[in-house]
């Protein structure tokens, strides 16, 4: 797989998780594409792969968010008084 | 009254396909039907012989019919999560010019797409003025609208509205 061809994964993945963004999706959506033209210009292979990692750290930090947000909700019907 | 049931689910069945074969194929299964006579009571028998070839086309029953206003509202009303239309029954009939319009539908209702100068031939990266990330962008848009993945593989040679369309009729089994 190429590099180009990930970085499309990328962009597609993370527009996926952001659909409930708690901002809301024209947000995130405005922001990741500023995050992703801000570098693309780079063409060092190494420093690419690196934001790739980034990018799947970013990933894993929007699923701990939406399980976080559900964990929540439940907690809150169950123990609205205390 | 089994068979005859057998018989009617056979002609339904075919008369999905609209090639002739298909027809062919069905009306020797008709005139079988009436070569086998004998083995019929003379009541049943009248029955059979009703079926009128001409209405093979009416036997198709669909429960939707493809309306562009329907698709244009719920193209309209998509917001992040994208609704599962479901069919019940058999999906609706999808045509070549079906799929045009709704592909067309959408690329138009994507912000950065001038709709004075889409056309099913317009380059999305030369003459559109897209770039990669908005490819991307309105793949994903094609995808919520026909309800299946397109590969990154094939979605790189997806670069007119035509080639989008042909591609959604591959996959969708249509070819006129």
């Amino acid at each position: 797989m190429s590099q180009r061809s990930k970085v499309i994964q990328l962009y597609k993945t993370l527009l996926y998780m952001g659909r409930d963004y708690p901002k809301g999706y024209d947000f995130f959506k405005k922001n990741l594409r500023r995050v992703f033209e801000k570098n693309k210009g780079e063409r060092d292979p190494e420093k690419i792969d690196k934001m790739l990692a980034h990018g799947d750290f970013v990933i894993k930090e929007l699923e701990a968010l939406y399980m976080l947000r559900k964990y929540r909700t439940l907690k809150k019907r169950y123990y609205e008084k205390s | 009254m089994a068979s005859l049931a057998g018989v009617r689910i056979l002609i339904r069945n075919t008369g999905k396909f609209r090639n002739p074969i298909s027809r062919t194929c069905l009306r020797s299964a008709v005139t079988q039907l009436q070569s086998n006579e004998r083995y019929f009571h003379c009541k049943r028998q009248s029955i059979v012989t009703l079926i009128p070839q001409e209405n093979i086309q009416s036997l198709r029953t669909y429960s939707t019919n493809p309306d562009t206003k329907k698709i244009e509202e719920r193209v309209l009303n998509v917001g992040t999560r994208v609704k599962q239309v479901r069919q019940y029954s058999i999906a609706e009939p999808m045509s070549l010019d079906l799929i045009r319009k709704r592909v067309l539908l959408v690329l138009n209702l994507y912000d950065k797409i001038d709709p004075q100068k889409l056309s099913l031939d317009s380059h999305f990266i030369n003459d559109l003025g897209l770039d990669s990330l908005d490819h991307i962008e309105v793949i994903m848009a094609i995808e919520d609208e026909f309800g299946f993945e397109i590969p990154d593989m094939d979605a790189e040679k997806l670069l007119r509205p035509t080639d989008i369309v042909r591609y959604v009729a591959d996959r969708q089994d249509v070819y006129e």
